[in-house]
């Protein structure tokens, strides 16, 4: 092997060192990038899950730098929060209180720090400047007090003023020396930093922004790369990558006549000559544009986060591309950055021949003064009722006013936002505490058990069950049942992981037709029916096609199309029976068990289905987790649930988190096989827990848009259990009409006066009606978790705002169960909270805006009309009514156990140490709460100590939209237990 | 006495709406803003009834054999030999539009409830939907070519406004803003067009022709005069119908609310340039140089729009597209002179293209529907053209169809900049001249504004 000379070696290395370079910069913005996967499978998440190392307060804020959004709810909202006192003056003195602000007086006889914040928190007031600010001091402000000035703080200014200027003095004098005094001490404006990306530069200098230019091009190209079927024509050459594609397409030439893009062709032949790969591109397009080394990082960044949405597809398809609806081409983000920056650079390039605008004015003489600010201490002076006496000193007014400007936005902010949720944790601490001190009667022989979800909106009909059924237990465990499998569905075209996020499934579970013929042949119906479905859609779009099509069968549409704007759920019926007749549905049972020793694998690297010995751990653990394996029912229903509807791009935002945005139907049916399984009987009942010979457990799936409740295998049920099973069936359809009630009360567009059967009729319609952008409320009331024996909240009216887990800390004194349940729980509960939260607080920024104008592109995802960003986060409809709260987690322990938990799970300890939630320890022993403060368990104080009892939950919410506090509902407290 | 019946029913087409469109702008204009409820309940009912009306005078019409009726509504001016008369034509041309335009606008008015539940401009989308109906029904009833033209103004005014629906955004302002210059280039062509039939025929009513299923416009006796007017009138349907090479706007145009794009560019609204053709039969056939340009103009946008529809990602551009398709198919027929055809093209496709852009959000969840029916990922329809094209060519026309046939910049380019540029010169002569009268210093005004083009 011969050495290179030094020279060549010295240089090789600069490149590595480029690269090395190159490569940690993408790697750097890859990571602030959204992490949404395709829409088709939507995973809920921490939308700063980038900065989960942070403290929340700190992480929202430097986030919001960075991206320019929102890090808490508007001044406006708090203002309107203050105004419907949904924070009182005690919440405001409560968390001011806590931040602990110096209290001596900040001027001679005027408040203290602590005392300015509270008052300042007590009035969300307008930042007035420019020239409004000019008009309001020539025009108002100085000849009146300010309408939220109280009589007292009047009398004491005008009193100060008599003292300051002798003899009778009116407001007008009054004020216009107050604001002569404070007016001197305007603080500089900050310097506003001009963007580091070239395009900025390009901006401030030629007033041409080429992002306008460069973004369109690759908002196509990126729709092309990534289609998922669409499209009528696929992208050629794409499989190379999108680098290659974009090379092969525009480096020809006669390319697009726009004048800046005249060179590109050239460009582009000249790079692949040299033959440069991704990252070569990028570092000749960095010298390009005159990037040096120094600030590549920055550039990169601020380049990418500038089209985040389709960058972030890419990345993500890049990291997980088995997430593809269909399959990925070959995603690389540095092929979208080479691209990218290339366009670029020849944008700049174009720009730069021609003239600069003018320079920009001359700088005035005099730095530029903040006076919104001096207005604003104006303001808070008077509220504060200080005048020109106590701000005579100049030193006290400069110390004044920089006080007022130090508490600024964001600081006021997030006391507000402190302020609103201690509201919401008090009346929910409160609440419980009162429920339980009153008592709940346990259930002592339950005739049946149901199994939901945690999520939040089973909350209700688990509540219905136990008022119609007061010997109904209901248990609350992780949606996926414990089962991490992969499915795939009869009619599927592949298969889904049905798990948390965390977990790869490693068993593929299949659903087969117990009856092969009858099935083959409806298999033959169904895809009939579908390529013609197909044809005719596909035609209609296309030349010949589409012109034989509309002149000859098209007026054939206006019986859909009046069916379906008219009247929604009778076309849906009839389509849903024409279907039905024409292919039937056979039935089927899931192929779950594999031989032990089996271990062959299939294509996707999957084993087919799980072993006895698999099954009984599964089974097991979800019975010694939830605590119900001692006192098995002999009927143990097992419910998932998932979501169906129209019009919603988002429609797997709405499934089960906790099988990672899919339907949880099959986990139950799945469970309940497994736990049915003779085999893994035998096995439970040589180590426990045994389930007794006359348990049965069945599966269902709940439809949360439409409070359908289907159920599987019921045909497997044995004769002794069929009575049962009707008479649970029974109290299921009663609580499901309900359960369609309560939510019925949160949609404007219900009347308040329907009833029970109405209701359900109206969440049916919603579901399936092609003008409806709100088939149901989704998690939008998401709050609560909590974790502990139902007993502490049987009866209690938490307003499907509460995650309900199942866990009995008395057989846990170690944590065993719970270390693992919380590390499963806390980041699916604190994903779905923290996304709706910053969907909420930001809209455009966080959340992707209206719905309404939404267009689905490439099957991946939406956009804002005809060519926009890829839009990531929740939609405004979805998160309207939320409440923008850190997930209140209460979980039965002993705050030393949670402290010795923490200590062993780093993953649980980040997200509670830096308040991603705000986490409470319920001691089973003292019955006490106490509230974690960020570095240890705080006890909590309580307001309130009665709770409002109601006989069922319809008296609690009959006639109210809003959310609702807790209330005692006495129906399901009648156990018939002593 | 039953021809009087229809004569009212006829006015109610165009009268119904204009109610409703009066009661929303009353109330907001007396600021007394009315519930959700109430403003969908005033458009329902005044569409079922123009609706109605027209179904009902179709059934008396097919029931008695009349093939039309006209309704005179009055004389704008008269002045020595030169006379306005207004009036409403009901015919086998304008009844299938009244009917179709009064029933999509009702439903969609319908739909729009729950779809705009809660949105800030809920009375506005109303408001304008009303405004649209009104506009299309005097379009489609309009007895001459004079009181077509107003309600060819009000639509595409709406059409306009509602593309910038969501105009806390800039992109929407800026599509509805392109739309609308498209719209008002081409309203040139329909107002020369009534002057010049004026000028040669001293009228622009639309008479009974001999040869043709319905009254048309009476064209001119010269054949230089036909083929003007003719093509003045092509220039207006081009613009309306989104046809080569002004089609640009279209796909810009889906940034509006979903039904809005359904009952404008899937219906209504980009049919009325074959309407407009239609009704000037008479003239296509007196100027077969039009009939040409007709049938060319239609055969390039449909090859046009076939090719960039087939490369668009998303389902709304790919649907504005495959809708200028089969207008411009529709031009192609009318040009050749298969008019009924034309006609029964006209009403199956607004009614699928209505259906497809309704059901556009919910893609996702038909696609995967197909899916599981097809037991497989949906076929790739793309085959046969990478067949049929040679695979050299297939970069070229790939990108030729992704940039959309490079129109938008060859406008931009090529006729607006120059424009542009010489308005900016003259702007500049301007104020060096009115420096000079002033003797003031001319400091340049902000000339940023309106020199960037909307692209």
């Amino acid at each position: 092997m011969t050495t290179p000379p030094p020279r060549m070696l010295k240089g090789r290395s600069a490149e590595e060192r480029d690269r090395d370079h190159l490569r940690d910069a993408v790697d750097h913005a890859r990571h602030l990038l959204p992490t949404q996967a395709p829409i088709r499978a939507f995973v809920h998440h921490n939308t700063l899950h980038a900065f989960e190392d942070l403290p929340f307060d700190e992480a929202v804020v430097r986030a919001a730098e960075l991206l320019g959004t929102e890090p808490y709810e508007r001044e406006e909202a708090f203002g309107a929060h203050l105004e419907r006192q949904r924070i009182t003056s005690s919440d405001i003195a409560a968390v001011v209180a806590a931040a602990g602000f110096s209290e001596a007086p900040l001027v001679p006889g005027g408040p203290s720090p602590r005392e300015l914040r509270a008052l300042r928190l007590h009035h969300a007031l307008e930042r007035v400047e420019g020239p409004a600010l000019t008009w309001l001091l020539e025009e108002v402000a100085l000849s009146d007090f300010h309408p939220e000035v109280d009589a007292p703080a009047r009398a004491r200014v005008l009193d100060s003023a008599r003292r300051a200027l002798g003899g009778a003095v009116d407001a007008r004098r009054a004020l216009t020396e107050l604001h002569a005094r404070l007016a001197p001490h305007a603080p500089a404006l900050p310097v506003v930093h001009a963007g580091t990306r070239p395009r900025d530069r390009v901006l401030a200098s030629h007033g041409v922004d080429v992002d306008e230019w460069v973004h369109p091009l690759m908002y196509r190209l990126c729709g092309a790369f990534l289609d998922q079927g669409l499209s009528y024509w696929a992208m050629p050459a794409r499989d190379a990558g999108l680098l290659s594609a974009f090379r092969a397409l525009y480096g020809k030439p006669f390319g697009p006549p726009d004048p800046w893009l005249r060179g590109l062709p050239a460009a582009l032949a000249e790079a692949q000559a040299a033959g440069r790969d991704a990252e070569q591109t990028v570092i000749a397009s960095l010298d390009a544009l005159g990037v040096p080394h120094a600030r590549w990082d920055e550039v990169i960044e601020a380049t990418l986060l500038a089209i985040r949405g389709w960058a972030g597809m890419i990345a993500q398809l890049e990291a997980r591309p088995d997430r593809a609806p269909v399959k990925a081409p070959p995603c690389r983000l540095m092929d979208f950055l080479a691209v990218l920056l290339t366009l670029e650079a020849q944008a700049v390039k174009h720009v730069l021949r021609s003239e600069p605008i003018d320079a920009a004015p001359p700088r005035p003489s005099a730095p530029a003064t903040d006076l919104a600010v001096v207005y604003e201490a104006f303001l808070v002076a008077q509220l504060a009722g200080i005048g020109p006496a106590e701000l005579d000193d100049p030193k006290d007014a400069r110390a004044f006013v920089h006080e007022v400007a130090a508490f600024d936005s964001v600081s006021r902010r997030r006391l507000w936002h402190r302020a609103y949720e201690r509201h919401h944790r008090q009346h929910v601490l409160d609440g419980l505490l009162a429920h339980d001190r009153l008592g709940v009667p346990a259930i002592a022989a339950p005739r049946a058990q149901a199994v939901f979800c945690i999520d939040e909106r089973e909350e209700s009909l688990r509540r219905h069950l136990e008022e119609v059924d007061p010997t109904m237990e209901t248990v609350g465990a992780l949606g996926f049942f414990g089962v991490p499998m992969a499915y795939q569905g009869l009619t599927d075209v592949k298969p889904t992981a049905l798990c948390p996020m965390a977990i790869r499934p490693k068993h593929l579970v299949v659903e087969e037709p117990i009856e092969e013929a009858g099935a083959r042949s409806a298999a033959a119906r169904r895809r009939l029916v579908g390529k013609v479905q197909n044809a005719s859609s596909v035609g209609s779009q296309t030349f010949v096609r589409g012109g034989v099509l509309s002149a000859t069968l098209g007026l054939a549409a206006a019986v859909p199309l009046v069916g379906r704007v008219l009247f929604p759920r009778l076309a849906e019926r009839a389509a849903h029976a024409v279907e039905h007749l024409a292919v039937g549905s056979p039935p089927t049972r899931l192929r779950i068990e594999r031989a032990e020793g089996d271990d062959a694998r299939d294509e996707h690297g999957l084993l087919s289905g799980f072993t006895v010995f698999e099954m009984t751990a599964i089974v097991r653990r979800v019975l010694t987790t939830t605590a119900i394996g001692g006192r098995l029912a002999p009927l143990v229903v097992v419910v998932g649930h998932g979501s169906s509807s129209l019009n919603n791009p988002h429609e797997a935002a709405y499934d089960c988190g906790a099988t990672g945005g899919g339907r949880g139907g099959p986990n139950a049916r799945a469970f309940c096989a497994m736990a049915n399984h003779p085999g893994v009987r035998a096995a439970l009942a040589a180590d426990g827990p045994a389930i007794p010979e006359g348990t049965w457990f069945l599966a269902g799936a709940h439809d949360t848009a439409t409070d359908a409740v289907d159920w599987f295998d019921v045909d497997l049920v044995p004769a002794g259990h069929r009575a049962e099973l009707a008479r649970v069936q029974t109290v299921f359809g009663t609580a499901r009409r309900l359960d369609a009630h309560e939510r019925c009360r949160r949609f404007e567009s219900a009347p308040l006066s329907l009833d029970v059967d109405r209701a359900l009729a109206h969440v049916e319609g919603r579901a399936v009606d092609l003008g409806q952008p709100r088939p149901e409320c989704g998690h939008a009331t998401n709050a609560i978790c909590v974790i502990g024996r139902r007993d502490r909240t049987r009866g209690l009216f938490l307003d499907r705002r509460a995650f309900l887990v199942s866990y009995d800390p008395s057989g846990d004194p170690d944590g065993q169960v719970l270390g693992p349940l919380l590390a499963a729980v806390g980041p699916v509960g604190a994903g779905i909270n923290l996304e709706y939260y910053f969907s909420f607080v930001d809209p455009e920024g966080y959340g992707c805006g209206s719905k309404l104008p939404h267009n689905v592109t490439g099957l991946v995802g939406v956009m804002n009309g005809h060519a926009s960003d890829l839009r990531t986060g929740l939609p405004w409809q979805m998160v309207e009514i939320h409440e923008p709260v850190r997930l209140l987690t209460i979980v039965e322990a002993e705050p030393e156990l949670l402290v010795r938990i923490l200590a062993r799970r780093p993953g649980v300890a980040r997200v509670v140490h830096n308040q991603w939630i705000q986490l409470v320890a319920w001691s089973p022993s003292t019955r006490k709460m106490s509230v974690f403060d960020g570095t240890r368990f705080v006890p909590h104080v309580r307001d309130a100590r009665t709770i409002k009892t109601v006989a069922t939950s319809v008296d609690h919410y009959r006639g109210e939209r809003g959310h609702l506090g807790c209330a005692r509902v006495e129906a399901a407290l009648r156990t018939g237990a002593p | 006495m039953t021809e009087a019946w229809i004569q009212v029913a006829t006015v109610l087409c165009v009268a119904a709406p204009g109610v409703a469109f009066a009661l929303i702008a009353g109330a907001e204009w007396m600021r007394f803003p009315l519930q959700e409820r109430e403003v969908v309940r005033i458009v329902g009912v005044c569409f079922s009834v123009a609706t109605l009306a027209v179904v009902g005078s179709a059934g008396w019409m097919l029931h008695a054999g009349v093939t039309e009726v006209r309704v005179p509504i009055g004389d704008w001016f008269e002045v020595a030999h030169h006379g306005f008369s207004l009036a409403l034509v009901l015919d086998r041309l304008s009844l299938p539009f009244a009917a179709l335009g009064a029933a999509l606008v009702g439903l969609i008015g319908a739909f729009s409830q729950r779809y705009l539940h809660r949105e800030r401009g809920f009375r506005r989308f109303y408001l304008l939907l009303s405004l649209f109906g009104l506009g299309v029904e005097l379009v489609v009833l309009a007895g001459s070519l004079d009181l077509v033209f107003f309600g060819w103004e009000l639509v595409g005014l709406t059409s306009a406004l509602l593309i910038a629906f969501f105009d806390e955004r800039a992109a929407p302002v800026r599509h509805g803003l392109r739309a609308f210059l498209t719209y008002r280039v081409c309203d040139l062509g329909l107002m020369a067009a009534v002057v010049w039939l004026h000028h040669t025929v001293s009228s622009a009513e639309v008479a009974p022709h001999a040869g043709s299923e319905w009254a048309g416009l009476v064209a001119p006796e010269g054949a230089l005069d036909a083929t003007i007017v003719g093509a003045l009138l092509v220039w207006a349907a081009m613009g309306k119908s989104a046809q080569v090479p002004l089609g640009g706007w279209l796909p810009r145009a889906m940034e509006g609310p979903t039904p809005s794009s359904a009952v404008f560019y899937g219906a209504l609204s980009i049919h009325l340039g074959p309407y407009l053709l239609l009704r000037a039969a008479p003239i296509l056939d007196r100027a077969p140089i039009v009939a040409g340009l007709v049938v060319t103009i239609g055969a390039l946008t449909a090859t046009h729009a076939t090719f960039v529809g087939r490369v668009q990602t998303d389902i709304k551009s790919a649907l504005a597209y495959a809708s200028m398709t089969q207008v411009g198919l529709i031009f192609v027929e009318i040009g050749l002179g298969f008019r009924f055809l034309a006609l029964a093209h006209i009403v199956g496709h607004a009614c699928i293209r209505t259906l497809q852009l309704l059901r556009a959000p919910s893609i996702l969840h038909d696609n995967r529907h197909l899916e599981q029916a097809v037991g497989s990922h949906l076929p790739r329809p793309g085959g046969h053209l990478e067949r049929m094209v040679p695979r050299r060519l297939q970069p070229w026309l790939y990108r030729h169809a992704l940039e959309r046939g490079y129109f938008d910049s060859l406008l931009a380019d090529g006729i607006l900049a120059p424009v542009v540029r010489l308005l900016r010169g003259v702007d500049r002569v301007e104020r060096r001249w009115i420096a000079l009268l002033e003797g003031g210093d001319d400091k340049p005004a902000d000339e940023g504004s309106g020199s960037r083009v909307a692209r």
